[in-house]
Order: structure tokens, then C-alpha cells, then sequence
């Protein structure tokens, strides 16, 4: 049995059996996460946001909880979503015209030009996206770098967070990929994952849920 | 002792940008004395405890000396009038109603460290404050008092206004240098400090409004004269925005060491609506509150400080039984949020949730995980930024939740 480390999470003091993911370490005392939890460590749903203090370390960092493993001492504070204070409206299906869609995108995003290059978005992002760059591209019409840098984007929000001009980057990076998408060819690797899942090639592993869990799942994949 | 207004505020110098008006109101003696003997210029203000009044507290000698023993050459002297805390409204007053009391004392910051460029860098929200500046600096350039300065520092001095980015973190020294370089006013690590990189990377000192315009006071009258003007050991007068629930709000200038009852009870006429006092934000608001039992203290910058806390700017944010010390906390850390710079994630992400569970508590839709996840950022995140922005913010929410936590319980859970 490997050494049991100690840890707090949002106040609660846990001593956990590694290896674990935060996330983990979350619910090892049988707490339920009703918030901050999506797609349960894989990765990809970017609801489990915190802010991570490393033992002995002055730097706060910000990333998902399912990808970063708990360590002695470590401090985590979940982050919550924010909401926009307007919502982004726009219909990509009527996009049709890619000599517009610039202006599309400004439209709906006018604040991407604020940019102040403070560099917080590139620190705020536990995935280690160009954020302020993929901006900085949206901004000047170059959609399809964009969409290229905002490609690997769960929609964390914290660049959103982070960003004191109010220019919602992964919002803007989302409605880039939709529109750059709309108007051309599917990502590669969304074509290949959504063959697989055809084939049944990517079946999704439900063993070491409760029964609910399990018959919920089995139900779900008829 | 002083008595009310007896220095900065006096009414008898409250001339306007007119410099004829400010002589003949016994203007110009103290930067004549400089004139006369700069060499004693540091050694006076050290003589005083002339400290900060920008919210340090810092011996104003001892920044003084580092810029005046940097290597001669093109020097600047910043006079700091961003000011943009909530509470605080004394700079702009000065600025205002007496900008020649400003101009003298940057003017014998520079002969001090031989600096040939001052600029007065001010809110341009204070539009008024701007143009009484530009007014009276315009009256200095023409008047040809200039160039006995000159002479003493030995180069052109020039003196100019430039509106600051009206940001709260604008105010912060290294933000100041950035914007006056041209920047957006990032802050940044230090060292270096301005004293030696700043403006154009030359030696810069940046003192607050109300520090330089005390300054041809001492020169004028002495450092003993400044010193009696305190009660116990501080010396002088302060400014104290007064604000809140006081049936007298207002600019109040009072010796150093006036007991916050008698700023509270005696000047600002007591509690609005006969309410009891319960605590005071400090300017601005960034530092532990102060609470009934602190009613004694005197208000300087050690006694303050003993207590834990700081006299800050002099701000003085009152509130009484009945006014939520959550909401209010809620509301500034909200201010802090919006204020970051956005360099620092910590900063910005964790203000902005410190201010989301702040105000789910204060609405009471708050849980006991809310109260225990706030006290745990607080823990969190000190010394995370590159400025001390995040650190005030923690420090008036962990002072509120220690001082008051009955005012954070929560309904059940």
C-alpha cells in the first residue's frame, strides 16, 4: 500500500490513497460533486476547473481537476462556470457566405479587438492553448488559424475568466470552429472518433459504477 | 497639535490655480528655503517622519534618498493622483483647490534629486482636478520662477499633466511607469523599482498628492513645527475621506493620531440615524476591518498597524448596525475583480469567485460548502499576483469572515 498523502479541497481536509486525480480525491470520502463535474476524467467536458497551490510554492495555477494528479499538501479551489452577461446569438446555418464570415464573427464578438495582451487567457488555459493568439487571429479574419489553435478547446471557460476585456475566448474560439466547420471540411480526428464509435470501436466502459449507474448506462446503449 | 483643516486644507490657501493668489497667501517660502539650502532638503523631511500618504505609510526621506543617490542625469518625479479607491476622494480635492501646494512640493522633490521633468499624473475622471493643474502648471512656465530651480538642479526643468488610465490598478508605481512609458498599466514584479527604472528606464520618484503637498509646509516651517502638529508619536496632519453611515460624510483634515472615535463622533457627527457603529473599512477598502473595540485607536500609521490593520489612504468607509458587512464586503471584492489587470489568473479567477460565493451568501442563497470554499481561497491565493491586488482583496474578505461570522452563517446544510 502506497503512502497516504493529505490534501484540502474548497476547506475539506482529505487524506487520500494515491495515485488519484483531483477529481477523485474530491469524492473519496464519499462526498457527491454537484457541481464542477461532467465527463468524469476524460478530459474533454472542462467542468472541473480549480485553482491548484502546490506544497511549499507561491504560484496559484489554474487546471481541470480529472487531469492533474492530488499530491501532499496541494490547496484546490473549484472554480465555478459564468454565465455571459449577454448570450453570443448567432445562427450558423445562415452563414453561408465565407466572404462574410469575418464580419460575422466581429459582429457577435466586437470585443475581440480589446485585446490588452496581458497574457492571462495562455496562463488561465490547463490545456496550454496560443488563447490570446488564436484572439489576436479572430480578430484579424485569419478564422481558419483560429479554429486551428481552438481546435483542442473544452470549453473550461477559464480564458473567460481570466480575460479583464470581456472577450469571451472560448466562446469566440467556439463559434470559429462551428463556422470554419459549417463552411468546410469536418476535423479529422471527428470523422475518424465518430467511425470508430460506428464500428463499436469506442464502446463507453460503465464497470465500476453502482447498478444504477450500470443499468442506466446499458439503457443508454440499448 | 493641529486643529481641523489647519494645513492642506486650510481655507486661507484655497487660492484656485491662481500663483500670484498662492504667494501672497505665503506660497513659495518653502521651495525658497530649498533653493537655499538642498542639502537639507532629505534630511528635514527625514527629521519630520514625513511618511506615504498615498496608503504605505513609507518614510517619504528614504525614497527621496535612493532616487537622489542614483547617478545624475535625466531624472522625473511622478506626482501620483490616480486615485480610484472606493472611499477615497482626497487627491482630487488638493488638485483642485490648491494645485500650487501640489507643484511646490514636486518641485522640491526634484531640486532634491536633481530631476529635470515632473509629472502630475491624474485621474481623467477628475476633469476638474486636470484642468486647475494644467492651469497653474501653464502659470509656473510663464512666471519665470522657474529658473532659479534650474539653476539648482542644473538643467531645464519642465513640468507637465498627464491624465493617468483613470484604472484602479493604475495606481500601483510600476502600473504608473508603464502607462507613462506607453503601455497599458500592467504592474510588475519588483525590483527594479522606479527609483531605479522607471519613466523612459530612468531613475523615477513617485510620491501620492497629498504627500508632496506637504512638503513646502515642512520646508517652510520646520520639521519640529510638523512633528507637534501629530498627537503622541505621529507627526502631522492626515486626510480622511469620511464616508458611510455618518450624518457628516466629507474631506477632513485632522492631526495624525485623531482616535477614530473622535473622526467618527466629534467630525462626522455620529452614526446616521442614531444607529451603532459596527465597523470601518479602511482606505481602500483593502485592509482588516476595524470593529467597536478599535474605536480607541489612534489614527496613524504605526497605531493603526498595531491593530492589525491599515490606515490606508485615509479612507474611513463606516458602517452601522443594520448595513450587511458581506454585501459590502461582496460589492469591493466585486471592484477588486473587475480592477484586476487579467495578467495573473489567480488574481482575476479567484476575485471573481471570492465575489460569486460573496454574494450567494449575502443573498442567502449560500451554503456552509460556499463559507468553507471562501475561507479556503483565502488561504489559497495570497502572494499570487505580481501586485498586491489579490492580497487586499484577501485581506478584507478573511477580516470580514473572522470579525463577523456570524453574519456568514448559513440556513441549514
Amino acid at each position: 500500500m502506497s503512502d497516504r498523502i493529505r490534501l484540502s479541497i474548497d476547506g475539506r481536509e482529505l487524506t487520500v490513497e494515491p495515485p488519484l486525480s483531483l477529481l477523485q480525491a474530491a469524492t473519496a470520502d464519499g462526498t457527491p460533486l454537484t457541481s464542477n463535474v461532467g465527463c468524469m476524467g476524460q478530459g474533454v467536458c472542462g467542468a472541473c476547473r480549480c485553482l491548484v497551490r502546490r506544497e511549499g510554492e507561491r504560484e496559484v495555477s489554474t487546471v481541470l481537476a480529472c487531469e492533474t494528479s492530488a499530491e501532499n499538501g496541494m490547496q484546490v479551489s473549484f472554480i465555478d462556470y459564468f454565465t455571459p452577461h449577454r448570450p453570443h446569438v448567432y445562427d450558423i446555418a445562415g452563414i453561408t457566405d465565407s466572404w462574410r464570415i469575418a464580419d460575422a464573427v466581429r459582429d457577435v464578438f466586437p470585443e475581440a479587438d480589446h485585446c490588452r495582451h496581458c497574457g492571462g487567457c495562455d496562463r488561465a488555459c490547463p490545456k496550454g492553448l496560443e488563447v490570446q493568439r488564436g484572439v489576436a487571429l479572430a480578430a484579424a479574419g485569419n478564422l481558419a488559424g483560429a479554429a486551428d489553435i481552438f481546435d483542442q478547446c473544452v470549453m473550461c471557460n477559464l480564458c473567460t475568466l481570466a480575460c479583464p476585456e470581456h472577450i469571451w475566448p472560448n466562446h469566440l474560439g467556439l463559434m470559429v470552429r462551428r463556422a470554419v466547420t459549417a463552411l468546410g471540411l469536418r476535423p479529422s480526428d471527428l470523422i475518424a472518433r465518430l467511425a470508430e464509435i460506428e464500428r463499436g470501436q469506442q464502446p463507453i466502459d460503465f464497470s465500476g459504477r453502482d447498478d444504477h449507474d450500470a443499468a442506466a448506462g446499458a439503457a443508454r446503449k440499448g | 497639535m493641529a486643529g481641523l483643516n489647519s494645513v492642506l486644507l486650510d481655507p486661507a490657501i484655497g487660492v484656485g490655480a491662481n500663483l500670484a493668489a498662492w504667494t501672497s497667501a505665503g506660497g513659495g517660502e518653502g521651495l525658497a528655503r530649498a533653493l537655499d539650502r538642498p542639502q537639507d532638503i532629505i534630511p528635514t523631511l527625514r527629521a519630520a517622519d514625513l511618511r506615504g500618504m498615498g496608503g504605505a505609510g513609507f518614510p517619504t526621506w528614504r525614497k527621496w534618498t535612493a532616487a537622489a543617490e542614483m547617478a545624475d542625469g535625466e531624472k522625473y518625479v511622478v506626482c501620483n493622483g490616480n486615485e480610484d479607491e472606493p472611499g477615497t476622494f482626497k487627491d482630487r480635492y488638493l488638485l483642485r483647490r490648491t494645485p500650487h501646494q501640489v507643484i511646490e512640493g514636486a518641485l522640491i522633490a526634484a531640486v532634491a534629486i536633481r530631476a529635470g521633468t515632473v509629472i502630475f499624473y491624474i485621474n481623467p475622471r477628475q476633469a476638474e482636478s486636470i484642468e486647475a493643474m494644467r492651469h497653474a502648471v501653464a502659470e509656473w512656465t510663464d512666471s519665470g520662477l522657474l529658473t532659479e530651480v534650474e539653476r539648482v538642479v542644473g538643467r531645464n526643468v519642465r513640468l507637465s499633466v498627464a491624465p493617468s488610465s483613470g484604472r484602479y490598478i493604475g495606481g500601483e508605481e510600476s502600473a504608473v511607469v508603464r502607462w507613462l512609458n506607453g503601455s497599458f498599466p500592467f504592474p510588475r514584479r519588483k525590483p527594479p523599482f522606479p527609483f531605479e527604472k522607471g519613466v523612459n528606464d530612468r531613475p523615477t520618484l513617485i510620491n501620492n498628492t497629498e504627500t508632496l503637498a506637504n512638503v513646502p509646509h515642512i520646508l517652510k516651517n520646520g520639521a519640529d513645527w510638523y512633528r507637534n502638529l501629530g498627537i503622541g508619536g505621529a507627526s502631522g496632519t492626515k486626510l480622511f475621506s469620511l464616508s458611510g453611515d455618518v450624518l457628516e460624510p466629507g474631506l477632513y483634515e485632522l492631526p495624525m493620531g485623531t482616535g477614530l472615535q473622535e473622526l467618527i463622533f466629534t467630525h462626522g457627527g455620529g452614526m446616521l440615524g442614531g444607529r451603532a457603529f459596527k465597523a470601518v473599512f479602511t482606505g481602500g477598502p483593502s485592509n482588516t476591518l476595524l470593529t467597536a473595540r478599535d474605536l480607541d485607536v489612534p489614527l496613524d500609521f504605526d497605531s493603526v498597524r498595531s491593530r492589525q490593520s491599515r490606515l490606508g489612504t485615509g479612507a474611513m468607509i463606516v458602517i452601522s448596525e443594520g448595513t450587511s458587512i458581506v454585501r459590502k464586503v461582496a460589492e469591493y471584492v466585486e471592484f477588486f475583480a473587475n480592477g484586476s489587470c487579467g495578467q495573473c489568473p489567480p488574481c482575476k479567477c479567484g476575485t471573481f469567485q471570492m465575489a460569486r460565493l460573496l454574494d450567494r451568501i449575502a443573498t442567502g442563497r449560500g451554503t456552509e460548502a460556499d463559507r468553507r470554499a471562501l475561507g479556503h481561497l483565502c488561504l489559497i491565493l495570497p502572494g499570487s499576483g505580481r501586485c498586491a491586488l489579490i492580497d487586499g482583496a484577501v485581506t478584507v474578505v478573511q477580516s470580514s469572515l473572522q470579525t463577523f461570522p456570524e453574519e456568514y452563517a448559513t440556513p441549514g446544510v
